[in-house]
């Protein structure tokens, strides 16, 4: 009898996706290399269609076993837990918490690692759970300066300064400090 | 050989700068590989153009310590908190975090510790011995056909191990070979699925993709069990293992350290496919095949062993054929560039001092793992105490800076956080993280050295088998699949 939930057909499909889309833009690249007889194209061609094939193994383990894991299998950290939401709330939290980090990655190039750092801190804290303002206001601050301390005033390391004001003149502000830092020091 | 390694002893420990610059190696490499969300990698990208500043030797030296130190300093963040510090350490979370959530991270941490140090003394020592006619052995009988064979071995044995099912497994391991063919084609140049996007064409960097599929994936993991109250912090230990008790694991050391040399000498292989190679050894010869993944102290020994006795082996290829085993000895070659020397052969005759001062280094590096190993291990035990919402945000900061200095992109930053959201995804489904990993790696190693091969060959497939190495490796890659195929389909069709 078939085991096969709605979230298998859609993981089944997923991966079909991926496999038509890359094969399809394959053709893309599908230029002749003079010294290589399979071209560029060759070798990612014989992964999508191994992927095609396990795909389908994996389909046919799902629709036999569903998710249970196979037995024999070693290194499976990840044991299915039974993970359920109580509310809408959980799984709003959630998706903040993901999208969160991509907000921030998206906001390095305009805002900059120096002024976007210290928002980004203070919501991950909150919304990993965190009421106590006090807490949260001296996490920030901790986490934000010993960064600053560690890969600006210790290690030199370039990191982004944006290119919108006034985010780009309160980096232009702290590499300043930086280096009077340094010339005080004779870094 | 002991006159050569006094001399660079002499060297190394007479020049008070060079000393500190030991010490900040052997410091650095380990907190930095056992600070969740950045790995040794990290300090050695930011450090890269400070070594245009040393004398050559003490680059090189820098750079070997921190390789040694910061490959068990990568245990340290596997085992407490699942986030392997380099990919080479991923095996090692496989029971290494289940004895932690068991309440015996002690235990594990002290057995990674002195496996780590007895690995890479036992490889410094055959590197100092046999670098040379090592060296003149691969020259003659390794090349393209037999790498790209071990690379097919390779990701057979991790097919084998980390996902739910034999289907999963192989599925992460093509997902991350499918990665890896993104960017430029090793033959001819052409980009492949940059999708409009110029930054691509250099490919996916391998440091944003460790990070976001390791560090971030797991801080999402433990996100969620946050969000819906079934967050447990993991148990803090100091109960290390008696030496009886490791003594019961000499043979699981013995053989580690083989797979690891091996696996360290050939070009372009390096620690990660020791580890998981040493790994799968443990399971294959172990008559408790079921314990493994879930708290076995032998797949911790295993793995640590066996890839911190591919550190000393990877120099091999690099100081004697210019050719690195990995992320961290590419790096090694760029330090190499600075200086206006080009590692191969010709070293060994116009800077021995140099060779001498490495290997000196390594091995005392590898000997410090053991003593200033278990002194920083107690400390580094209290981070389990730090509440996680206090954690996550030092991690997921840590790995952004850690992604972003490689390149200096910002769609490396959105790339890791990319990444972390598919792994969160994938092992949620029961997809193995280490195996997309390890796909990523080999992709590109694995087609460079196919083409190359079977350019060699002419395209005759018989050829490429008479050689015996990579016969022997192809054999053992198709039985590891077979037998999974066969496992896989007749438990599917038990009733």
């Amino acid at each position: 009898m078939s085991k096969l939930k709605t979230s298998h057909k859609v993981e089944t499909l997923i991966w079909l996706t991926i496999v038509v889309v890359f094969f399809g833009y394959s053709f893309e690249f599908s230029q002749e290399i003079e010294i290589y007889k399979f071209g560029a194209t060759g070798w990612p061609r014989v992964v999508l269609g191994l992927l095609l094939l396990v795909t389908l193994g994996n389909f046919l383990h799902l629709y036999k076993k569903g998710s249970e894991a196979q037995q024999g299998r070693v290194g499976i950290t990840d044991q299915e837990e039974d993970i359920s939401y109580d509310g809408i709330g959980s799984i709003k939290k959630l998706i903040a918490i993901l999208a969160m980090p991509l907000i921030f990655a998206w906001s390095l190039k305009p805002v900059g690692f120096y002024s976007a750092t210290p928002v980004f801190i203070v919501l991950i804290i909150v919304l990993l759970g965190e009421k106590r303002i006090k807490w949260v206001i001296g996490i920030t601050l901790f986490i934000y300066f010993l960064l600053i301390f560690l890969f600006m005033v210790i290690l030199n390391a370039p990191l982004p300064q944006g290119n919108i004001s006034p985010f780009y003149d309160f980096s232009a502000f702290m590499l300043t400090l930086n280096t009077k830092l340094h010339q005080s020091l004779n870094f | 050989m002991i006159d050569n390694f006094i001399a660079g002893s002499n060297a190394l420990f007479g020049d008070p700068f060079s000393i500190g610059i030991f010490i900040f190696g052997v410091i650095g490499g380990m907190l930095f590989g056992a600070i969740p969300g950045i790995s040794m990698l990290t300090l050695a990208a930011i450090l890269l153009p400070f070594t245009a500043s040393l004398e050559p030797a003490q680059g090189v030296m820098l750079f070997a310590v921190i390789y040694c130190t910061g490959t068990y300093g990568g245990a340290i963040t596997a085992i407490l908190f699942n986030i392997p510090g380099a990919p080479e350490n991923a095996p090692t979370a496989f029971d290494g975090y289940p004895m932690t959530r068991k309440g015996q991270s002690g235990k594990a941490v002290g057995a990674a510790v002195l496996c780590s140090a007895i690995g890479g003394v036992s490889s410094a020592l055959i590197m100092m011995a046999a670098t040379e006619p090592l060296a003149n052995w691969a020259i003659s009988n390794i090349g393209p056909p037999e790498i790209f064979a071990l690379v097919f071995f390779g990701l057979a044995v991790a097919s084998s191990v980390g996902g739910r099912t034999m289907w999963k497994g192989w599925m992460s391991v093509l997902l991350g070979l499918l990665i890896a063919t993104i960017g430029q084609d090793p033959v001819g140049g052409i980009n492949r699925y940059n999708f409009g996007f110029a930054d691509l064409a250099a490919g996916i960097a391998f440091v944003p993709a460790i990070m976001g599929f390791f560090a971030v994936s797991e801080i999402f993991v433990q996100a969620e069990k946050k969000a819906i109250g079934m967050y447990e912090a993991p148990k803090m230990s100091l109960d290390f293992p008696t030496i009886l008790e490791l003594w019961t694991y000499k043979i699981a050391v013995i053989r580690s350290m083989l797979v690891g040399f091996f696996c360290g000498i050939l070009p372009g292989i390096g620690a990660t496919l020791a580890a998981f190679m040493g790994y799968g050894e443990a399971v294959r010869w172990s008559k408790n095949k079921e314990s493994f993944g879930k708290g076995n102290l032998e797949g911790v020994i295993s793995s640590e062993t066996a890839n911190n006795a591919a550190t000393g082996a990877a120099m091999i290829p690099l100081l004697a054929l210019g050719l690195p085993g990995g992320a961290m000895t590419a790096l090694m070659v760029g330090v190499f560039q600075m200086h206006d020397l080009e590692p191969g052969p010709m070293v060994f005759y116009n800077s021995p001092e140099l060779i001498w001062i490495v290997f000196a280094a390594m091995f005392y590096a590898n000997l410090s793992i053991l003593f200033i190993g278990l002194i920083e291990t107690k400390t580094i035990l209290y981070l389990l105490k730090i509440p996680f919402q206090f954690l996550a945000p030092m991690i997921l900061l840590l790995a952004s800076i850690g992604s972003y200095i490689g390149r200096g992109l910002v769609l490396d930053v959105i790339i890791m956080f990319g990444a972390g959201i598919m792994g969160f995804l994938l092992r949620r489904s029961g997809y193995s993280i280490p195996g997309i990993v390890l796909g990523i790696i080999l992709g590109k190693i694995g087609e460079q050295n196919f083409a190359q091969g079977m350019q060699m060959v002419h395209y005759d497939v018989l050829e490429y088998l008479s050689r015996p190495i990579c016969l022997l490796l192809i054999i053992a890659g198709f039985l590891t699949i077979l037998t999974g195929i066969y496992k896989a389909l007749s438990y599917s069709f038990r009733s």
